[in-house]
């Protein structure tokens, strides 16, 4: 029997500055066999550890459909993070992975699509959103709707640009405090909603964020008369051990790393607390 | 031998047997301190050991998930980190643990198998003989008759002993248990009416000695449809020290924190120590935020995790064997163990 606590070797190739304090990380495991067989899933997440700084879990945020590599986008926040921003391509980090439940992304094919993003929700939303554009034709109206607290502090800004830039999808952009260059709508990413049309009722909502900013979106979804199962949300708590033991991201009887971190709003009212 | 019949073994040749067993394997049973106090720890020799003990304050789950743990160690002094794996433990031997620790670990087995399945825990367990001790003297705290955590256990151990003074009566409890019995020299005879009588009357005795003062039913009903006033909630937060004292001791609480303890630059462990989730610090994320920033919080999740149906359907079993250890250990005195709370929750039922 494995120790589930044990993670496995891999490399960083590739960072890049998203923003002021976030980075993306791209890596791939050390050892040739896992490189080979490793397979992860929208919306699912590894512990990612930096030896001497301790463990921290991050959700993919690239395409499933190239497990080769993988991209974890990290904000410098606690001891774990900041010790990862000191890293250079090369460097080791210890990773435990996949965790966790994933995004529905077959059982939503033919439906439209409507993704809800604020500040670091994207990269989660981006390993939906990269397999779904591989498979545009399988969905119908594709809307992303992104808030972040200034230009600035939006991450993935080229990709942006090439996704505005797409006929096929609909790119709407908000601000809490503008630039002098910003020229877009300014205000919480729940005002973009009056900008976009939608039928309810064949449209699945994703939305990953602060959780303030999912409390909003989720009640605005409900307002313009979404139903429970129609949208899918993820939960954020503290969490340790990743595999359900540790007992930190507990809610309810529900454990955020093996239950989730995707629910739908129908699971998640039903928690006694949320 | 066949598992279900009881024996019946002379009592010093057993202790004798267990005295030899002590060479090969480490054997952990009651032993007293110099100022009277019953704790379990290795045994060098029968001269350590005592039959006459109330339980140790301590949880006995202590020797499955230890308060700090390895779980690897790691080493950066070359080019690619190494880790390295905690070595596998000698073979253990736990006597005279008594039946509500016994439950705790049904409780922590349950637990810790299933699709993330935790070696750590697994290795110990396998590797150790469980010989519990049915309770013959429990402590003015005890409740274990509330909760099906004793003071006789049905299953659970490898071998239940029965003290009846010059001989053991033992109930066999796996096949494990069997064949400790059977590779040594020790004459067992099949429990005859006498004995059969000795015991239900020891127990009896018991039961008669226990206060049945939680009643777990009604209080798993009001927290489970969410029953409870928010103001009573809110009371026994303001009485509650966030000590974790109470999760420590208890045999149902596994909660751990993950932390990594570098020696020098280039090498470390990461170790899991015990953790709470009465301490505020349990839920707090990077971020700052943290949904569960107060007592009040904290307190409604302990007896949630504790007693609501969602997790007695999970677990089969309500997170409580009736030890009474938080009854001794808390610091609002008498108010919120769970004694206590589900009294109070009860009381204030609606």
């Amino acid at each position: 029997m494995e120790n589930i606590y044990l993670p496995d070797l891999a490399v960083i190739d590739r960072i890049v500055d998203e923003t002021h304090d976030i980075k993306t990380f791209t890596l791939q495991f050390a050892s040739r066999d896992l490189r080979k067989n490793f397979r992860f899933k929208s919306g699912q997440f590894v512990e990612a550890s930096i030896f001497g700084a301790g463990e921290a879990p991050f959700g993919f945020a690239s395409n499933p459909n190239h497990p080769e590599h993988f991209d974890i986008t990290v904000r410098a926040a606690g001891v774990v993070t900041r010790a990862m921003h000191a890293l250079k391509p090369g460097d080791y980090m210890g990773i435990r992975g996949p965790l966790g439940n994933h995004f529905p992304l077959e059982e939503v094919k033919g439906q439209d699509i409507l993704i809800i993003a604020g500040g670091i929700g994207l990269p989660p939303l981006k390993s939906l959103i990269d397999p779904m554009l591989d498979c545009r034709g399988d969905f119908g109206q594709f809307i992303i709707l992104y808030g972040a607290r200034t230009p600035a502090d939006r991450v993935y800004k080229p990709l942006l640009q090439e996704w505005s830039e797409r006929g096929d999808i609909t790119l709407l952009q908000t601000v809490d405090t503008p630039d002098a260059a910003w020229s877009g709508p300014v205000g919480v990413v729940t005002t973009l909603f009056e900008k976009i049309k939608l039928a309810v009722d064949r449209t699945v909502a994703f939305t990953c964020g602060p959780p303030v900013m999912i409390r909003f979106v989720i009640q605005e979804l409900l307002a313009m008369g979404f139903a429970e199962e129609r949208i899918i949300s993820t939960l954020e708590r503290y969490m340790k051990c990743g595999v359900g033991k540790c007992g930190h991201c507990a809610i309810g009887h529900k454990y955020i790393c093996v239950d989730g971190p995707v629910f739908s709003w129908r699971q998640i009212k039903r928690l006694p607390e949320r | 031998m066949q598992a279900g019949t009881r024996l019946v073994v002379n009592k010093q040749v057993f202790l004798d047997n267990l005295s030899l067993c002590m060479q090969k394997m480490t054997v952990i049973g009651p032993q007293k301190l110099r100022g009277g106090e019953v704790t379990f720890g290795p045994l060098r020799s029968l001269r350590g050991l005592t039959l006459d003990y109330v339980n140790d304050l301590d949880p006995l789950k202590r020797f499955f998930l230890p308060q700090r743990e390895v779980l690897f160690a790691y080493d950066l002094s070359g080019k690619k980190p190494r880790l390295l794996q905690p070595e596998q433990e000698k073979p253990r031997l736990l006597f005279g643990i008594r039946s509500c620790d016994v439950q705790g670990l049904a409780h922590m087995d349950g637990f810790f198998q299933g699709a993330c399945y935790d070696e750590l825990y697994w290795a110990r367990r396998r590797n150790t003989l469980i010989i519990s001790m049915a309770c013959n003297r429990p402590n003015e705290s005890c409740f274990c008759i509330c909760c099906n955590g004793g003071p006789w256990l049905e299953s659970g151990f490898d071998l239940q002993l029965t003290d009846l003074g010059e001989e053991f009566l033992i109930d066999i409890g796996s096949r494990a248990g069997r064949v400790f019995l059977e590779e040594r020299p020790m004459p067992a005879v099949t429990a005859s009416r006498r004995h059969e009588t000795r015991r239900r009357e020891l127990m009896e005795a018991c039961d008669a000695q226990m206060v049945p003062t939680a009643y777990l039913a009604k209080a798993c009903i009001q927290i489970t449809n969410n029953r409870v006033r928010e103001e009573l909630w809110e009371e026994m937060g303001s009485e509650c020290f966030s000590c974790g004292g109470c999760t420590h001791v208890c045999p149902c609480c596994t909660c751990f924190d993950v932390v990594d303890c570098p020696e020098g630059a280039k090498s470390g462990t990461r170790v899991r120590c015990w953790d709470s989730c009465q301490y505020s610090g349990f839920t707090r994320e990077a971020s700052g935020h943290n949904p569960r920033a107060r007592a009040k919080e904290r307190v409604k999740r302990r007896f949630y995790h504790k007693l609501s149906y969602a997790y007695i359907q999970q677990d089969g079993h309500p997170g409580c064997v009736g030890c009474g250890r938080c009854i001794t250990v808390c610091e609002a005195f008498g108010l919120l163990d769970i004694s206590a709370v589900v009294k109070r929750l009860r009381r204030d039922g609606q």
